[in-house]
C-alpha cells in the first residue's frame, strides 16, 4: 500500500546545528503513529517540515505518492495536514467558535454565516466526541478544552492527518484519558494521527507504529506489538536506561522530618491540609503519591516556609521550624527542589553559575564580608556543571536558553550539593527528557545511600513506586495511609488516591494483589 | 562554538538602539532648526561652544552633570530590584532642606567632616522618605509609582512651608534659608563657574554602586529580587526587606543629590529650587537602560545638551526649548524598545535543535 505521507532524505540545518540528518519517515493511512525522542532529537522540526512551517534544505515530501513543495502551512493545510502545537495558537479574547473558523469563515452573500459555522462545529464535535462550548471565550476555557478547540480547528480546516505535538504534556491524567478516547475516535473515522511524546507508557498505549528519533536521525520504526518500553528507551537514548533499579533498602536512621498534625489553607477547598502527620527518617525516601491538586503543593510550601501553617508542628531533627521563613528553614539543613522550575526554581535572567550559587552565596568560600569571590564562584560552578552533566557545559550561559532537563539539573545540582539533611523533591522529573529522568533518579537514590532523608512528591506512580521506601497517599488534603513500598501496588495506591483508606483498599483483595 | 558576528551584535542591541534614538533626535532637531531658517552650522557651533569653550562654559556643563548623574543613579539603583522610584525629586528636596539646616547650625567642624556629616544626614532623610513607598510596595503591593509621585508633592510643599515659615533667612525677601557655614561648602574647581568638588563625590558614588551591584552578595540579592522575586524568596532571601532596602538606598542617593545642590551650588535652600532634577534622572536611567556603567556617559551627554542650549540661545537666538524638543524626541525613540531589531540566532547547546 502506498503510504499516505512519505518524507525522504530530509535535511535541515540551523545555524550551528544540523537538526535533521537525512530523515525518512512514512505514514500509513488511518494509523496512529507516535514519534518519540528526547528533547532536541528533531521531532518538532520534522513535523514542522511536514506542516510547511519549516522548509527543508534538502529532501522530498510525497503526499499519496505525489511530490509536493510546501511554501507555508497553508499549502500543507490544503493537502489535509493539520497540526496542534504545544503552545496553543488561539486568540484568548475570542470565542471558541470564532477561533475555529478564523481564516476559513463560511459566508452567505459575503456575510459571515455564524449559524452555518455553529452547525458545522457542533456536528464535528459530536462526531468525534470533542466536547466544547462554542460560545465561551478561550480565556475561560481549561487547557484540556483549549486543546480540543485546536483539534476541532484542524478538523474544520479539513485535516486528514493530525499532528499532535506533545499534547499530554499540559494535561491532567483524566484529560489525557479523554484525549486518548478522542484519538481513538479520530482513527475510527479514518483519520491519521501523528502523536509526539516522550512518555513511553502513553505511546505504547495508543500507537499502531512508533518511530524513534535521536540526534536528528530516525533510529527505527516499530510496530507496537514488537515494541517494549526498554527497547524504545534504548533507541531513544542510545544505550540502556535504568529507570526502575533500586539499591537494596538501607537501614533507616533517626527521624529527620517530623510533621505533627499540620493544617493549612489551600488554594482550593480540596487542597486544604487537614491534620497531616508523618515522619521521614535519615536514609529513606518517603514518597507522597496523589492526584495533582490534593494538597501536595500546600504541604511542600508549609514544610519549606513558603506557606503558612495554621495548626500543628513541624520539626527538623527535633527543632521546630513551623512558620519560619524559607531562609531560616534552609539554615536547618533543608534543601528543596520546587515543583515549578521556571518561576521559582531558576532565575532565567541569570547564568547557570549564578543560579548554582544562590543558596551558598553567603557562606565561605564563595563570599567574604559580603564580597563575592569570583574565582571560587567560577570554580564551584564549573565543577557542578561537570558533575551534573549540565549542557551546554558553560556556566556563563543564561538558564533561559536551557532545555527542561538541563534546567532541572541546575536546580538538582544546587540543592543536592548543599549537603542538607532533608531533601524535599517536588515532581523532580516532570516534563524532562528520559536521560535526565534517569540521572535525577539516580541522584536521589545516591542521596538516600548517603543517609539523607528524602521527601519525594510526584504524580507519577511509577516514579513513586520505583524510588520510595514508604509511600504516603494524599487525597483532599489528608494522608489516606502510609504503605511500605514492598506492599504497595498500583491498584491499592490507585484506590487510595481516589479516597480509600489502606484497609478499605486492601480489604477482601488481599489475595488477588496484582503485580505492580 | 564560536560566537558569530550576529551573536555579538545582538549583545549590543540596546546600546545600538539608544544611539539610533539619539541620532534620530538630532536629525529631527536639526530639521526643525532648518525649517525655521536658522543656520545649522552656526547653531551647532554655538551649542558646542556653550558646552565646552572656556572654564565658565565647561564648568557650567559639569555643574549640570552632577545632579543628572546622581538622580539617574538613584533611579537606576531602585530599578535593579524592579522598583520604580519616581520620587527622586521629593527625596532630593528633603535632602536639600536637611543639608541646608545642618550646614548652617553646626559650627566649628573641620570642612571634610562637616561636608561628610551633612551629606550623610541628607542621604538619611532621602532614605527615610523613600522607605515609605518602599515599605508600602513590599508589604501591601501599593504601586510605588503612584505613592512616590504623590510624596513628591508632599515633600515640595512641606519644605516650602519650612523655608517660608520656620527656617527662613530673615534678611532677605525671597524664601530661602540662611547661608550655610563655609566649612560645609564644597570647593569650586573651575571659577568663575559653580562647578565644584561634588563631581568627584558623585563619580565615586557611581563607582561604589557599580561595585555593590556586581561584586557583593547584597548586589546579587537585589538583582535576584528584581529579576524574579519568587526565586529570591524560594532560595531563602528576604525579598521584602531587600526591596525596601533598595528603595531606601535609592532615596539615599536622591537625598545626597539635593544636598549637593545646596552645599555645592547655592549655599542655601531656595523654595522650589529644583528644575526637575529628579525627573531628569528618570530620563538618564531610561537612556542608560538602567545600566549603571552607562549612566555617567548619558548624564554627560544630556548635560552638554542642556548647557550648550543656553549658549546657543544667547548667540544665535534659537530658543533653548528646541533642545528640549530634541531631548523629548530622543526619549520617545529610546522608549521604543525595538527600534532596530537584531535577530538573534537560536543558539542552542549540543544536540539542541528543537527550534520552534
Amino acid at each position: 500500500m502506498e503510504p499516505l505521507v512519505k518524507l525522504s532524505g530530509i535535511i535541515k540545518q540551523f545555524p550551528n546545528v544540523v537538526a535533521l540528518k537525512e530523515v525518512d519517515f512514512s505514514l500509513r493511512e488511518g494509523e496512529v503513529h507516535s514519534l518519540v525522542g528526547e528533547n532536541g532529537a528533531g521531532k518538532s522540526t520534522l513535523m514542522n517540515v511536514l506542516y510547511g512551517v519549516i522548509q527543508p534544505d534538502r529532501g522530498d515530501i510525497f503526499i499519496r505518492g505525489e511530490k509536493q513543495h510546501f511554501h507555508s502551512a497553508r499549502d500543507a493545510m490544503n493537502l489535509g495536514i493539520g497540526m496542534v502545537h504545544q503552545e496553543f495558537m488561539l486568540a484568548p479574547t475570542m470565542t471558541v467558535l470564532e477561533n475555529i473558523i478564523l481564516g476559513f469563515e463560511p459566508t452567505k452573500r459575503s456575510v459571515l454565516d455564524y449559524d452555518l459555522a455553529y452547525e458545522q462545529i457542533t456536528e464535528l464535535s459530536r462526531e468525534y466526541g470533542l466536547a466544547v462550548r462554542p460560545e465561551s471565550k478561550i480565556m475561560d476555557n481549561s487547557v484540556g478544552e483549549a486543546q480540543r478547540v485546536e483539534i476541532l480547528k484542524a478538523l474544520y480546516r479539513g485535516a486528514e492527518v493530525l499532528i499532535l505535538d506533545e499534547p499530554t504534556a499540559v494535561l491532567t491524567p483524566q484529560e489525557t484519558d479523554e484525549l486518548f478516547r478522542v484519538i481513538a475516535s479520530l482513527k475510527q473515522h479514518g483519520k491519521t494521527v501523528i502523536f509526539i511524546s516522550h512518555k513511553l507508557q502513553e505511546v505504547m498505549e495508543i500507537s499502531d507504529r512508533i518511530t524513534v528519533m535521536r540526534d536528528g536521525k530516525v533510529q527505527g520504526t516499530l510496530d507496537v506489538a514488537d515494541a517494549t518500553k526498554e527497547k524504545l528507551a534504548v533507541l531513544m537514548v542510545g544505550r540502556e536506561v535504568f529507570l526502575n533499579i533500586k539499591a537494596a533498602s538501607t537501614k533507616a536512621g533517626p527521624v529527620v522530618l517530623d510533621v505533627r498534625g499540620i493544617s493549612a489553607r489551600g488554594r482550593r477547598k480540596l487542597s486544604e491540609l487537614t491534620d497531616v502527620s508523618f515522619q521521614v527518617r535519615a536514609g529513606e525516601i518517603l514518597g507522597i503519591a496523589g492526584v495533582d491538586g490534593n494538597g501536595q503543593s500546600e504541604l511542600v510550601e508549609a514544610l519549606t516556609g513558603l506557606g503558612r501553617v495554621d495548626q500543628g508542628e513541624i520539626l527538623i531533627s527535633g527543632t521546630p521550624i513551623t512558620n519560619l521563613s524559607p531562609g531560616q528553614i534552609r539554615k536547618k539543613r533543608v534543601a528543596h527542589i520546587p515543583e515549578d522550575r521556571n518561576t521559582s526554581g531558576l532565575c532565567k535572567e541569570m547564568t547557570i553559575g549564578e543560579n548554582l550559587i544562590a543558596i551558598t552565596l553567603d557562606q565561605p568560600p564563595l563570599s567574604k564580608h559580603g564580597v563575592i569571590r569570583s574565582r571560587e564562584v567560577n570554580e564551584l560552578a564549573a565543577k557542578l556543571v561537570k558533575e551534573y552533566d549540565i549542557r551546554p557545559a558553560n556556566h556563563r550561559i543564561r538558564t533561559a536558553n536551557l532545555s527542561g532537563g538541563n534546567k532541572q539539573k541546575v536546580i538538582v545540582a544546587r540543592e543536592v550539593s548543599e549537603d542538607a539533611d532533608l531533601l524535599i523533591a517536588a515532581h523532580p522529573t516532570r516534563g524532562v527528557d528520559i536521560g535526565s529522568i534517569e540521572f535525577i533518579r539516580s541522584i536521589l537514590l545516591a542521596q538516600r545511600e548517603q543517609g539523607k532523608a528524602i521527601l519525594l512528591v510526584s504524580a507519577d506512580l511509577e516514579e513513586i513506586m520505583s524510588l520510595s521506601d514508604r509511600i504516603a497517599v494524599m487525597y483532599e488534603g489528608k494522608i489516606m495511609g502510609i504503605v511500605p513500598a514492598a506492599e504497595a501496588n498500583e491498584r491499592v495506591l490507585g484506590l487510595m488516591m481516589a479516597g480509600a483508606t489502606y484497609d478499605e483498599a486492601t480489604q477482601g483483595k488481599g489475595d488477588e494483589v496484582i503485580e505492580a | 562554538m564560536k560566537p558569530s558576528i550576529l551573536d555579538r551584535l545582538s549583545k549590543l542591541q540596546s546600546p545600538i538602539n539608544v544611539l539610533a534614538a539619539v541620532l534620530l533626535g538630532l536629525v529631527i532637531g536639526t530639521a526643525l532648526m532648518a525649517i525655521q531658517g536658522h543656520n545649522i552650522i552656526e547653531a551647532y557651533t554655538a551649542l558646542f561652544n556653550g558646552a565646552f569653550n572656556g572654564r565658565f562654559n565647561f564648568g557650567g556643563t559639569l555643574e549640570r552633570f552632577v545632579p543628572l548623574l546622581l538622580s539617574g543613579l538613584a533611579f537606576a539603583v531602585a530599578s535593579q530590584a524592579s522598583v520604580f522610584n519616581v520620587g527622586v525629586e521629593g527625596q532630593l528636596y528633603f535632602g536639600a532642606i536637611v543639608a541646608a539646616y545642618f550646614g548652617y547650625v553646626i559650627v566649628g567642624l573641620p570642612s571634610v567632616l562637616h561636608v561628610a556629616l551633612v551629606l550623610l544626614l541628607a542621604g538619611l532623610a532621602g532614605a527615610i522618605w523613600a522607605f515609605i513607598p518602599g515599605f508600602l510596595r513590599a508589604t501591601w503591593r501599593v504601586n510605588e509609582v503612584c505613592t512616590t509621585i504623590m510624596l513628591n508633592y508632599v515633600a515640595i510643599f512641606f519644605t516650602s512651608y519650612i523655608v517660608n515659615h520656620v527656617f527662613k533667612n530673615p534678611n532677605i525677601g525671597v524664601p530661602q534659608t540662611p547661608t550655610i557655614q563655609d566649612s560645609a561648602r564644597l570647593a569650586r574647581i573651575m571659577m568663575p563657574s559653580r562647578a565644584n568638588t561634588g563631581i568627584f563625590i558623585a563619580l565615586g558614588m557611581v563607582v561604589f554602586f557599580i561595585w555593590l551591584m556586581d561584586y557583593t552578595t547584597i548586589g546579587y540579592k537585589i538583582k535576584a529580587v528584581g529579576f524574579n522575586a519568587h526565586f529570591a524568596t524560594y532560595v531563602g532571601f528576604r525579598s521584602r526587606w531587600i526591596m525596601i532596602g533598595t528603595m531606601a538606598l535609592s532615596g539615599l542617593i536622591g537625598g545626597i543629590t539635593g544636598a549637593m545642590q545646596v552645599i555645592g551650588i547655592h549655599g542655601y535652600f531656595l523654595d522650589n529650587f529644583s528644575v526637575g532634577y529628579g525627573f531628569d534622572g528618570i530620563m538618564v536611567a531610561l537612556l542608560a537602560r538602567n545600566n549603571l556603567k552607562a549612566i555617567p556617559f548619558v548624564a554627560f551627554f544630556l548635560a552638554v545638551l542642556k548647557s550648550g542650549a543656553i549658549g546657543m540661545e544667547r548667540f544665535t537666538g534659537i530658543p533653548r526649548e528646541l533642545i528640549g524638543i530634541m531631548e523629548a524626541v530622543i526619549i520617545l525613540f529610546a522608549a521604543a524598545e525595538a527600534l532596530i531589531v537584531i535577530r538573534k540566532r537560536v543558539s542552542l547547546g549540543k544536540g539542541g535543535a528543537e527550534v520552534v
